[in-house]
């Protein structure tokens, strides 16, 4: 007999109204700012189904103990009576991840002692009250669609007064999952190559074409089939497939940086094969590195590099991006992407604590008014983004300690949401190497974390994709840092009593991923894939095994272990499930309910399939008719400053920043803002991860796209020299830099139509690496860790109905750490006290190509800066020699926007003025004052110190270029004098701080 | 000097600040264990053996119903008696930040007239509408029975949260300041009342009250985080103290109070 279920109740809770609402009135701001909507007021109401059989004594209980603040809120079982002109209700769509409706129901249980049956659920919905006469449907169903809901996640209705029924309201929808669907595994025939092409393309596959030819001769050779006919099994499953898609996707294994690249140079007509862009340009180097900088501790291999932090400890550091997900539903996709790279150092050897993150938007304009319609606006995107990572990021207790953002047309297509992390672990665990982990057979597959849904079903294989309107929505997800964070305090429990010999994170692929990597030590393994929990019933076989559900970690442990680890796992509520055990069998195997459906060979993916090849046309800045622009020198370089100051580049961003918890931990010596008013960014923040040590932890990146107009050459070695500036400034020992190298590309592979520049593209990926490997050999850098991430193009829809690709930069984004011995020694960017002298290290040449300066008149130009690192590295060490002899007062790269800008900031910093003579700057083919304020020659700092200090601060420079360039003044104004010592800049501290926070400086 | 003051730090379920409170109060000389929340309810550990209870900072049960919330109602229902028997027998308790939050929401704080049951206060989102992490002046009233605040005056400190704005009904308020319960205000950096006056007040606080006391004095609840500033590198301004500090030619910057101080005050209460 079937159970009747009760109507489902709903619970509307809001602010007493004597009470300020907040995000209603965030609403109206940004109705206003983005649309031009005047709206008088917006009510914000949180709505509560109760989808479960509970007595009116538990609803009353629940109401009052749980979702209504007696002192600040009310709320009913009955719609509120709120005043509006317009009801919007946003809720999730089905299957979408809803956090609070999952902690609802755990704080339900808790209270009322019961258990919730598997057909009951809580779900969380908003319904927002809006006073606003004057708006049309139309406009209200742009604030649903554009504001407060995103369609691919979410569904809204809008209810207009007159149509209210205050006993109804908003209705009741129950997003549940409901699939009446029997699980089932596909055979797939492997007839011809063109058979399994065409069902590759059905089913989403995205199999390469040059490996469908592998794949088939495998599954026809005899010694295989017999093999398989043992278990049952004939032509290849859809599971034993999609294992291999996401095995073999650009995304797992590289397989663009693993290509073959056939370079010509076009100019002189010379022709070079460059094989394997990871092996030569990124292993090798670092290998080479390894043998000489005892400090590296494990790299290349594992979910995150280590390096020493001191003889009792290891950091781990890595970089991702997850830009394909977060340029659709941008909450849902920054979300996942900072909770999904902190999975990574908690994988990371036996297990590692996580310390920090840092963040990179690139994005197209927040005020872009242009007629491209992407899927959502810059601002929009951008406003997501960072709450995402807010989210993410706070909720996990990791301090967000560094972070930039960059705006550039080209990002448009597709944004880029760089997420980095940091963690640590003890060297040794129960006596044995931390670093190092290893499956044997008989050891249980266990996994920990979250469920297993439909959610991020073939993520890996669209990012390996360009976004277009067909891309599947499936794959955006939400992140939840709460269930996360319960995982990992009780993994590093586990690790610490010894309970862990292997773990690996969950991420793009899946178990397909863990568990498939994980078989390779022990050599095999057998799965019962019906002992996965999972969050609905109905999925098949193979959505179970490549699910990308968040949060879930895949343990290696020992029978005799078993015990003691769930019982950890109990202490800390996180659901753990043996699902199989390693083997020694060689080969992958999965049954479902006793029957076999996969069975495959591990040494498949590392045999036989073809290297991708590319063809590489480069183009010289010449060639490509490059050059520098004519522009008459300046005669207003007051207006010139401050407007370059409220370029959206280079502008301050401090809203962002304050969102994100940078202190907790307690562990913050360099904040990401520092200075006189707490405001200025600072070069490199510096934590403190072990709290008893006065050993530091000094973190920074950059990001130079603009110079890839130019030379993508040029724009590596940049950024990379910039990096290292930035660790240099506040006292990091030079010695010790660890670097983490994240590529962007846009698509390489060349297509007469499709990418008829895919060969250009290809060359710049080739020189940009090869500018990797001479950067990171000259600054005895090992990569310790390092992503790429392709195609990030887009198709827009234009004002005619016609799309066009839009393409980034070639953007790579270069992380680098190094360890600060005794944190007292830091410095910061600001200039502290009048008198101070003022010096400029390195040597400024006419390279203005690509600046802000060029940019800000609309010109890319051709002289990019170029890195001498035999030439800049002396420098940066005599600087740490300063810092660590305490002769410093304050120090400071010059950056994005050149001298002019970089002085700005230091006096900004200070709360105190400067007087400059550019005629002192040591320069090289530059005559005139707009070259040497806004030319981004790489190399250079500006530091200040006691005058008492001068001499031994010019022995320690001696032969090497630094130059005193002037005084700090208690003016409050920066004073430039001109080549000539005519006075061209003078400007008070305020005006450039306006300036300078004129753009965002109302946001919070 | 190391006493034998026992310390429970909570964890799980989402709070995130033990590690480094735990380090606080170990260099307060206290002995701080770092111990789940499931462990103190399924009696694995007992509080008979603690003299401070710490409810730490983080997003207990993802914040998702109301900073607290959840985490209050896990242990009012589960050790509720348990706790308050703990205050009665004259131990102290401390709430930072999410912990400030769970103690007003299990009653815990206010206490008036020492019921220790009833939810008078809340802490609600914030008036910019955003999370903030941003240093903060503090007035400190000497003239409340504060355990922890003995002896200071102001301090600074950081505040990190979304759902930090103190709001009570007037006669509340009325009475927390006619008992001297209010114990933390927002101020300017001159330590002058901040008047709810963005950043300085960063959240809207009415009264700009940042933290309370109950009666006794002994349990304590407030939005910053003393634990985020034991070494003096936490502080903002550290890197310009120490310049302006050589050029004077001291040796080491002059001795500030840090958000130490209140955690040896609570251990010294017991020696």
């Amino acid at each position: 007999m079937e159970r009747v279920k009760p109507m489902p109740n709903q619970l509307e809770i809001t602010l007493k109204p004597d009470l300020a609402d907040a995000e209603g009135q965030k609403i109206c701001q940004k109705a206003r700012d983005y649309f031009g909507f005047e709206l008088t007021s917006v009510r914000t109401v949180h709505v509560i189904t109760i989808d479960a059989q509970l007595t009116p004594d538990q609803l009353a209980a629940v109401q009052s103990e749980i979702f209504t603040n007696p002192v600040s809120q009310i709320s009913s079982y009955s719609p509120l009576s709120i005043d509006f002109d317009w009801t919007i209700w946003v809720g999730f769509r089905p299957g979408v991840r809803d956090n609070p409706g999952s902690t609802a129901v755990e704080a339900m249980e808790d209270q009322l002692r019961v258990k919730l049956g598997p057909d009951e659920a809580v779900y969380t919905s908003r319904r927002y009250c809006i006073q606003a006469p004057h708006l049309t449907y139309e406009d209200v169903d742009k604030i649903a669609g554009e504001l407060l809901a995103n369609d691919i996640i979410q569904q809204w209705r809008i209810i207009a007064k007159k149509d209210w029924d205050p006993a109804i309201g908003t209705g009741i929808i129950i997003p549940r999952v409901q699939l009446e669907h029997v699980p089932t595994v596909t055979t797939i025939p492997i007839d011809s190559d063109r058979t399994l092409q065409r069902i590759s393309v059905e089913r989403n596959l995205a199999l390469n074409p040059n490996d469908i030819p592998t794949i088939r001769s495998y599954f026809l050779n005899p010694e295989v089939r017999s093999q398989r006919a043992e278990v049952g099994l004939s032509d290849p499953t859809d599971i034993e497939l999609e294992y291999i898609s996401q095995a073999r996707s650009d995304h797992c294994n590289h397989n663009t940086f693993r290509g073959c690249f056939h370079y010509t140079d076009m100019e002189t007509g010379k022709k070079e094969v460059v094989d394997n862009l990871f092996k030569t340009c990124i292993e090798a180097p670092t290998l080479s590195l390894k043998e000489k900088k005892p400090w590296v501790v494990s790299v290349l291999w594992d979910n995150a590099g280590a390096g020493q932090f001191d003889s009792d400890h290891y950091y781990v550091i890595t970089g991702e991006t997850h830009n394909s997900p977060s340029n659709m539903e941008a909450y849902g996709g920054a979300i996942t992407g900072i909770v999904g790279v902190y999975r990574d150092p908690l994988g990371t050897g036996k297990g590692s604590r996580l310390i920090m993150g840092s963040y990179g938007y690139c994005v197209g304009h927040r005020d872009y008014h242009g007629e491209l319609k992407p899927r959502l606006h810059p601002r929009r995107l951008l406003d997501g983004v960072i709450e995402g990572v807010k989210d993410g990021g706070n909720k996990s207790g990791i301090p967000t300690t560094f972070g930039q953002v960059l705006f550039h047309d080209g990002y448009m297509g597709k944004c880029l949401v760089f997420v980095t992390a940091l963690g640590i672990m003890p060297a040794t665990v129960k006596g044995k190497p931390a670093e190092q982990k290893t499956t044997s057979p008989g050891e249980l597959i266990v996994m920990c974390g979250g469920r297993v849904g439909k959610d991020g079903i073939h993520g890996v294989t669209a990012s390996s994709e360009t976004f277009s309107a067909n891309t599947p929505a499936g794959h955006v997800q939400i992140g939840d840092p709460y269930t996360q964070k319960k995982m990992h305090d009780f993994l590093l429990e586990a690790r610490d009593e010894g309970l862990i010999p292997f773990i690996t994170d969950n991420g793009g692929g899946g178990l397909s991923s863990s568990v498939g990597e994980s078989a390779e030590g022990a050599g095999g393994c057998r799965v019962q894939l019906e002992k996965v929990p999972l969050k609905y019933e109905g999925l098949d076989q193979w959505e179970i095994w490549i699910s990308e559900s968040q949060e879930r970690m895949t343990v290696a442990v020992k029978p005799e272990h078993l015990d003691r680890f769930m019982a950890l796992s109990r202490k800390h509520a996180v659901e753990s499930t043996v699902i199989g055990n390693y083997t020694d069998s060689g080969r992958l195997h999965i049954t479902y309910n006793d029957k076999t459906c996969a069975c495959i060979d591990l040494n498949l993916m590392s045999s036989g399939f073809p290297q991708w090849q590319f063809e590489a046309q480069w183009f010289s800045p010449k060639a490509r008719g490059l050059a520098e622009p004519v522009i008459g020198e300046p005669r207003d370089y007051n207006s010139l400053l401050a407007d370059i100051l409220e370029r959206p580049n280079i502008c301050s961003k401090e809203w962002i920043t304050r969102q994100y918890d940078h202190e907790v931990q307690g562990s913050s010596v360099v904040k990401p803002l520092v200075g006189a008013e707490r405001d200025m960014n600072s070069d490199a923040s510096v934590i403190r991860p072990v709290l008893h040590s006065e050993k530091g932890l000094a973190f920074a990146q950059s990001l130079l796209p603009s110079y890839s107009a130019i030379d993508a050459y040029h724009m590596t070695g940049c950024t990379i020299d910039e990096a290292v500036r930035r660790l240099i400034a506040v006292g990091a020992d030079p010695e010790q830099i660890g670097g983490v190298d994240n590529f962007c590309w846009p698509d390489i592979q060349y297509h007469p139509n499709k990418n008829p520049d895919g060969k250009f593209k290809a060359a710049q990926l080739v020189r940009s690496c090869k500018a990797l490997k001479e950067t990171c050999l000259a600054y005895g850098i090992p990569l310790l860790s390092g992503k790429d991430s392709m195609y990030v193009d887009g198709h827009l829809t234009g004002p005619y109905g016609e799309t066009r690709k839009v393409s980034a930069l070639p953007t790579m984004q270069f992380s680098a750490t190094s360890i600060v011995t005794d944190i007292q020694n830091c410095v910061t960017m600001d200039v502290k006290i009048p008198g101070d002298l003022i010096y400029i290290l390195g040597i400024t040449k006419d390279e203005l190509g690509a600046s802000e300066y060029y940019e800000h008149f609309g010109y890319v130009g051709s002289h990019v800066p170029n890195i001498f690192p035999e030439r800049f590295f002396p420098v940066y060490i005599a600087l740490n020699r300063g810092i660590t002899r305490n002769i410093i007062a304050s120090a400071h790269g010059i950056y994005r926007g050149g001298l002019a800008v970089h002085l700005a900031m230091k006096a900004m910093g200070g709360n105190l003025g400067m007087e400059i003579n550019l005629s002192k700057v040591l320069s090289e083919g530059v005559d005139r004052n707009d070259t040497l304020l806004f030319s981004e020659s790489a190399g250079r700092l500006i530091v200040t110190i006691d005058p008492k200090n001068r001499q031994a601060f010019e022995k320690l420079f001696q032969d090497l270029p630094a130059a005193m360039i002037g005084t700090v003044t208690d003016t409050g104004k920066l004073v430039i004098n001109g080549i000539n010592s005519q006075k061209i800049i003078s400007l008070s501290v305020q005006d450039l701080k306006a300036a300078w926070k004129r753009p965002f400086g109302d946001l919070i | 000097m190391k006493t034998n003051v026992n310390v429970l730090v909570l964890t799980g379920y989402g709070l995130n600040c033990d590690n480094e409170t735990a380090h606080t109060f170990n260099l307060a000389g206290g002995t701080p264990a770092r111990i789940h929340i499931n462990a103190l309810i399924d009696g694995s550990v007992s509080l008979d053996a603690f003299q401070i209870l710490v409810f730490g900072g983080g997003f207990s049960w993802g914040d998702d119903h109301g900073a607290g919330v959840v985490q209050a109602v896990r242990m009012k229902t589960n050790i509720g008696e348990k706790m308050i028997e703990f205050i009665q027998r004259g131990n102290l308790v401390i709430g930072i930040c999410n912990g400030f939050q769970t103690l007003v929401n299990l009653g815990l704080l206010p206490g008036f007239d020492l019921d220790y049951t009833t939810r008078n206060v809340a802490l609600t989102y914030n008036d910019c509408g955003n999370f903030r992490d941003q240093w903060v002046n503090l007035k400190v009233n000497t003239a409340s029975p504060c355990i922890f605040t003995k002896d200071i005056d102001s301090i600074e400190l950081p505040v990190r949260h979304g759902e930090g704005k103190f709001f009570a009904d007037q006669k509340v308020i009325h009475r927390l300041q006619q008992n001297n319960q209010i114990v933390l205000q927002y101020a300017t950096r001159g330590n002058r009342p901040a008047e709810q006056a963005f950043p300085d007040n960063p959240n809207g606080s009415v009264l700009d009250i940042a933290g309370i006391c109950d009666p006794t004095g002994r349990v304590f609840g407030l939005m910053p985080h003393p634990e985020a500033y034991h070494h003096p590198t936490n502080h903002p301004d550290w890197a310009r103290r120490k310049e302006v500090a050589k050029r004077n030619q001291e040796s080491r910057p002059p001795k500030i109070k840090t958000g130490l101080a209140l955690f040896q005050n609570a251990v010294n209460y017991f020696s």
